[in-house]
């Protein structure tokens, strides 16, 4: 029953562990549904060119970042955590049937990107719009003569799926079918998205980006990142290491101003600081059902253990009766029980591993990391609840004379 | 005395006078229901306190105007009628307009500090929010163009709708960081704006209501409704990604809910079943005086149901403050008490005890009286 | 027609035989004594006769009778209705005053009765320790409740296992006593026990060895 009990035990604590310890890695993998955290431009460029235009034609849409350089983004320390990347090149384009420019970006829709590691990266817009509702479909990139529109602009064209329409840009002209509507709920509705290398062609613009959005896995923002961010400079030595060698979202946007030439990063803030809050509250919210729930059976188990070491007063009376020393009957006891935990634990540790891959998968589709450091809290933990359970009910049972034990009062 | 009233004299004896066991097995009862009603209260709860905390993200529903012109406010007030106050964390209307700062063009953005503070919670302004007439907020962009630090005096000049130049001092009151377009804007009060460029509409009005999807699409069917001119469009952006996440939050909650509750009702069981087992002799000589399996059945379900009452009664309460606690420290605020829950954690509580009495009752029973009493 | 009367019975514990074909009869109000060293089969045929155990071969007749076929369900009434078990260990329960054991049989049986439990305690002369716990009374008090226990119901037939067994000499004269009243208001008893001086107070003693009865004496009293 003991051993059955702590297996019990155990294979809570194992799966609550492990699930509390990986939820804020799965957790922000989820997060990433909303889109890029990190917006990277041209040095000096502004981020309002693409709102109201009115910096449109002082010096901004000259400033470019290089296409070729992107793979360098996965080779930063933090290459790992940089999860996807998506370059644009906008510029303004006159569209058939009306009167007023569009906005035309070109992008990489579903893009494989060779990596100077040798590896291959897929990547694109379509992994990082989740919340795009399409009618028709995605472009891929290699549709040069096909575009998608935003559901505001199709409207006010009288544009639907199928249609042909005519862009010009920068003296370009080039015809185009609409293979498909997008809504986006924002300021890109209103735009036209074309392949990233028909938008380098009709703008006579090769081999440049605008901007690249990226999206990264980042620690949760404190006071050292923040200092960090206003100026990396203001760091102590150590400090500095400590803040180059953690994912925050500072540290990985200084990395990649480090590989593009000519670029700032600058973190989305309303994506960055609310992944933040949310990853914290989920974390805190895990910790604490742990927390609790550890407590809950670990009372349980020495509530039982306890039970266990009362029906055997009078084994224990017994032994006393015929002259065990208090130190010899606790030890056999207590090493009794142990042997009995030390077993149930560790079967109890592989259905915890079972049960935290169920949630993995149920939940997040993934296999929950299974982390070592687990094996000694779930040991320390099981040693301490069967130790609790035992001493004051031994104690108790020493304190009573060995003919009252047996005697049955 | 009656039959009954020696059952009942029975069972409160055991459950009285058999201290020890009597409290090992209540402890495990209550252990069971305090987990079951916590993290049940715990998980009832987290749509609506993680909703709040995605309102982080800012607004999630945005009102523009249906004709190309701006809103009056008029209509939009119809339209916030339209929204659940109790949901609603932050409505910020905007007006924009261009103006000058040293002859270079910037927008202004005209707006409700207060409530913009609400809708946006990531900005990061250094310095302070602006709390008076004459102090604005300037996005890091503008900062970096006319190089004013926080608290320095600016002078701000164009012309309105209207055709009249203005010229007027301004205080900087912070400076904004969002990595977003805001940092390209000057963000004045509706006062100081009107006192600029005359009255005049909103250009866009943003929410950040705490709701799901699916009601924030009734909200903006309610809107289109009952006012004329406004077309509500939701950020789907935010709404779509915050139901993804909070699905697979909730998910979550529920698979370890049912891990730990499963196991914890075995874990209650096992300890009622060590605490029955072990009376086991008194089975057998109840049986010897000739009391029918029935009887005998009767009296341990009588205590255990009593046990199972008492244990989630207890367990109600203090799971109540085991939610309470997550909700404080994890939330900041106040779980609901979910009142359907009391009576089915005790229901629960009763049902597990019963069971878990029934099995080890019904093995005794079926020996034979003489193996047990011998057996001690 | 005899109270108690068994023919051929047998009990075989799976390759071990307990008891071998035993005869034996007793008569309403007597007080017959089972003997025998550890082993000679004396338990198995107090669970026999007890009715917490049947037969293997040959028949049972209580009251003419035939138990031995009975199921297990209405072995439990049989030993309800007619027999009084009173054990080596007292067997009380522990968390119900001496009273309230001596009501529990009567709660089985039909009606718990407070006085007529009160005038059974008073005959094995415990009336003044109604209202204490098993662990408050010495283990001739016990006793004496197990005894006051076994007669409530009016049994047929007083079963009594060793009764002695676990008492002091003081305790024990202090039984018999009971037991020689019992047996002068005309109860049936069945002692098993294998201290020849609780035996000779028995009108018979059965002498048991290796599951057969070895031989059948007269005490002369």
């Amino acid at each position: 029953m003991i051993a059955f009990t702590v297996a019990l035990g155990a294979s809570l604590a194992t799966a609550m562990l492990n699930v509390m310890l990986d939820v804020g890695d799965k957790v922000n993998r989820e997060l990433k549904t909303y889109g890029a955290n990190i917006n990277v431009i041209p040095k000096e460029a502004s981020l309002l060119d693409d709102l109201y235009g009115v910096s449109e034609g002082h010096g901004v849409s000259d400033r470019h970042l290089r296409e070729s350089e992107l793979g360098r983004l996965k080779t930063i320390f933090w290459a790992f955590n940089i999860v996807d990347f998506t370059p644009y090149l906008n510029a303004e384009a006159r569209m058939s049937g009306l009167d007023a420019d569009v906005r035309l970006v070109g992008t990489w829709f579903s893009h494989r990107e060779a990596l100077p590691t040798g590896e291959t990266l897929d990547t694109g817009m379509r992994n990082m719009k989740s919340w795009w509702s399409i009618e028709g479909d995605w472009l891929s990139d290699g549709d040069a003569d096909a575009a998608m529109v935003g559901a505001l602009l199709a409207e006010r064209a009288g544009l639907s799926v199928g249609d042909a329409v005519a862009l010009e840009s920068a003296g370009a002209r080039r015809e185009l079918t609409i293979k498909g509507i997008f809504e986006a709920g924002s300021a890109e509705d209103e735009r036209v998205y074309v392949p990233l290398s028909v938008a380098q062609e009709m703008t006579g613009r090769p081999g440049l980006v605008s901007s690249v959005e990226v999206s990264a896995l980042t620690t949760p923002d404190n006071e050292l990142s923040r200092r960090a961010a206003q100026n990396p400079k203001s760091l102590s030595v150590k400090e500095w290491e400590t803040w180059y060698c953690t994912a925050y979202v500072s540290a990985i946007c200084y990395q990649i101003e480090e590989v593009l030439t000519d670029a700032v990063a600058k973190p989305i803030r309303q994506v960055a600081e609310s992944e933040g809050t949310i990853l914290k509250k989920t974390k805190l919210l895990m910790l604490l059902i742990t927390i609790l729930s550890l407590a809950g059976a670990a009372l349980g188990i020495s509530n039982l253990v306890t039970a266990g070491v009362m029906e055997r007063s009078r084994e224990i009376g017994l032994l006393k009766a015929l002259g065990a020393g208090n130190a010899p009957v606790s030890w056999l006891i207590l090493m009794e029980i142990l042997i009995t935990g030390a077993v149930g634990g560790a079967a109890g540790y592989f259905a915890g591993l079972g049960f935290a891959q169920i949630i993995g998968r149920t939940v997040f589709d993934a296999a929950i990391n299974i982390k070592p450091m687990v094996i000694p809290l779930v040991a320390i933990l099981v040693f301490l609840v069967i130790l609790t359970g035992c001493v004051p009910s031994i104690r108790l049972l020493l304190s009573l004379r060995p003919a009252e034990v047996l005697h049955g009062r | 005395m009656t039959k009954k009233s020696m059952y009942f004299k029975m069972i409160t004896s055991a459950l009285i006078r058999r201290r020890s066991g009597m409290l090992v097995a209540l402890l495990a009862v209550a252990i069971g229901a305090t987990i079951l009603s916590g993290l049940v209260t715990v998980y009832c709860d987290i749509p609506n306190q993680m909703r709040q905390e995605f309102r982080a993200y800012g607004a999630n529903f945005i009102l523009v105007s249906a004709t190309g012109e701006t809103l009056g406010r008029d209509a939009t007030e119809a339209a916030v009628a339209c929204i659940p106050a109790s949901e609603i964390i932050g409505i910020a209307p905007y007006r924009y307009e261009t103006v000058k700062i040293n002859e270079q063009p910037f927008m202004a953005a005209g707006t409700d500090l207060a409530e913009a503070k609400k809708t946006s919670p990531y900005w990061f302004v250094s310095g302070e929010w602006p709390e008076e007439d004459g102090s604005v907020l300037i996005g890091q962009e503008v900062a970096d163009v006319i190089r004013l630090p926080a608290g320095s005096a600016f002078t701000m000049t164009g012309t309105n709708p209207r055709g009249e130049a203005f010229s007027r001092d301004f205080r900087v009151s912070g400076i904004v960081q969002t990595g977003g377009t805001e940092e390209a804007f000057i963000f004045l009060s509706l006062a100081d704006f009107a006192a600029l460029m005359g009255d005049g509409g909103f250009d866009v009005v943003e929410c950040s209501i705490s709701a799901p999807q699916a009601e924030l699409e009734a909200i903006a069917a309610r809107v289109t409704e009952s006012a004329e001119g406004v077309a509500p469009r939701l950020v789907t952006r935010v709404t779509r990604s915050e139901g993804a996440v909070l699905t697979k939050l909730q998910a979550l909650v529920f698979l370890v809910t049912a891990v730990v509750l499963l196991l914890t009702m075995i874990c209650v069981a096992t300890t009622m079943m060590a605490v029955v087992t072990e009376r086991r002799g008194e089975i057998g000589l109840k049986k010897a005086l000739g009391a029918p399996d029935g009887s005998i059945v009767a009296e341990f379900l009588g205590e255990g149901l009593f046990l199972g009452c008492m244990g989630g009664i207890l367990g109600v309460m203090l799971g109540f403050g085991f939610a309470q606690i997550i909700g404080v420290n994890v939330f900041g605020r106040a779980v609901h008490f979910q009142t359907a829950l009391a009576p089915a954690t005790v229901v629960a509580s009763i049902l597990v005890t019963g069971l878990a009495c029934l099995i080890p009752v019904r093995s005794a029973t079926e020996v034979d009286p003489a193996v047990v009493l011998r057996g001690e | 027609m005899y109270l108690l009367d068994l023919q051929g019975v047998s009990k075989i514990y799976g390759s071990v035989k307990a008891l071998y074909g035993i005869d034996l009869t007793v008569e309403k109000g007597e007080w017959l004594a089972i003997m025998g060293p550890s082993g000679s089969g004396k338990t198995t045929m107090m669970n026999i006769i007890g009715c917490m155990d049947k037969p293997s071969e040959g028949k049972v007749l209580l009251g003419g009778v035939d138990i031995s076929a009975e199921s297990a369900r209405s072995l439990t009434a049989v030993r309800r209705e007619k027999i009084g078990l009173i054990f080596q260990q007292f067997h009380l329960i522990n968390y119900l005053t001496a009273l309230e054991n001596v009501m529990v049989a009567q709660y089985y049986h039909s009606m718990p009765d407070e006085k007529e439990a009160l005038q059974a305690l008073d005959r094995v002369g415990l009336s003044d320790r109604a209202k204490h716990l098993p662990a408050q009374l010495s283990g001739g008090e016990q006793q004496r409740v197990c005894i006051a226990r076994a007669l409530i119901n009016y049994p047929m037939l007083v079963l009594a296992d060793e009764p002695t067994g676990n008492l002091d000499e003081a305790n024990e004269g202090i039984v018999i006593d009971i037991f020689r009243k019992l047996h002068d208001e005309g109860i049936t008893i069945i002692v098993v026990t294998h201290d020849p001086e609780v035996a000779e107070e028995a009108q018979r003693t059965v002498i048991l060895e290796h599951g057969r009865i070895a031989r059948i004496v007269e005490n002369r009293k």
